[in-house]
């Protein structure tokens, strides 16, 4: 169960960070005025964000049992 | 007051505080109320984000300034400012016969249901060839210049169809058989590779 728990635990950092990249890129993107803006937004933000979303997602088969005493 | 943009920012800011939480603490999760939140920080909200950016994205692309920031385009950027009334876009753009913010949308956007995709699509190809292929040596648009992007503001027009040249090739017009800017009509265009030479329109002077 442990192993499971930190398992979980992982998932959901790994999914943050890749949601928290894709967001920053975005961000950029839409301050930088040049045509490979839109490029870094599509490829690159909107994968990280999506990858992120997917693998949230894929934490939630494992979430039977929530991760409730474990600290980060 | 702040746009939509500056919205987004502000999304785009509480969301990466968001996922910030649970990145730091995954075990906020443990909860139903945690589960409810961690599901808008880790999915809805970056969707939403997503779904903003590209629509953001669109719209600044249609702005003059996008157009002219890749330095190919710097030269036809210029050649709104030629002093000379004969040059059609500077015309126009001087004049404010299309809005000086979208000048390049206004005359070479796709004016139909997937037009401003099919322009992203373009876009994206020019950009590979810049970066990744081989940019070419001119630049031209795929298939000419459509004469219905005139149309789309002359077509009823008074000064349009009253002029007599319009009216005798009307139907060739329409039907983009003569084009109007084939040589002899309205031939003075960016000729972008002359416009160092000119003498050039400064606003307000």
């Amino acid at each position: 169960m442990k192993l499971r728990i930190l398992g979980l635990q992982k998932m959901l950092r790994t999914a943050g960070m890749l949601i928290i990249l894709g967001l920053a890129a975005e961000i950029f993107s839409l301050w930088w005025v040049h045509p490979l803006s839109f490029v870094l937004f599509a490829f690159v933000g909107v994968s990280l964000i999506g990858a992120g979303i997917l693998v949230y997602l894929a934490s939630l088969l494992f979430a039977a049992s929530p991760p409730s005493d474990q600290k980060g | 007051m702040i746009g939509p943009t500056g919205l987004l920012y502000v999304l785009i800011v509480l969301t990466i505080g968001l996922v910030g939480v649970f990145f730091v603490r995954p075990s906020v999760t443990a909860g139903a109320g945690g589960k409810i939140l961690a599901f808008m920080a880790m999915c809805a909200l970056p969707a939403v984000c997503v779904g903003g950016g590209f629509f953001s994205q669109m719209q600044r692309s249609e702005e003059t300034k996008f157009c002219i920031s890749c330095h190919a385009m710097e030269n036809y950027g210029k050649s709104l400012y030629v002093d000379d009334p004969s040059y059609i876009p500077a015309k126009h753009f001087q004049n404010h016969r299309v809005p000086a913010d979208m000048a390049c949308y206004a005359c070479h956007a796709d004016y139909t249901i997937y037009g401003p995709l099919k322009d992203k699509y373009q876009g994206l190809k020019r950009v590979y060839m810049q970066y990744i292929s081989k940019p070419p040596e001119h630049i031209t648009i795929p298939g000419g210049y459509n004469n219905h992007q005139c149309l789309r503001c002359h077509s009823g027009a008074r000064g349009f169809e009253e002029n007599a040249i319009h009216q005798s090739m009307m139907d060739t017009l329409k039907s983009n058989q003569v084009s109007c800017i084939s040589s002899g009509c309205h031939d003075t265009i960016h000729n972008a590779s002359e416009v160092s030479h000119l003498k050039m329109w400064r606003p307000g002077s």
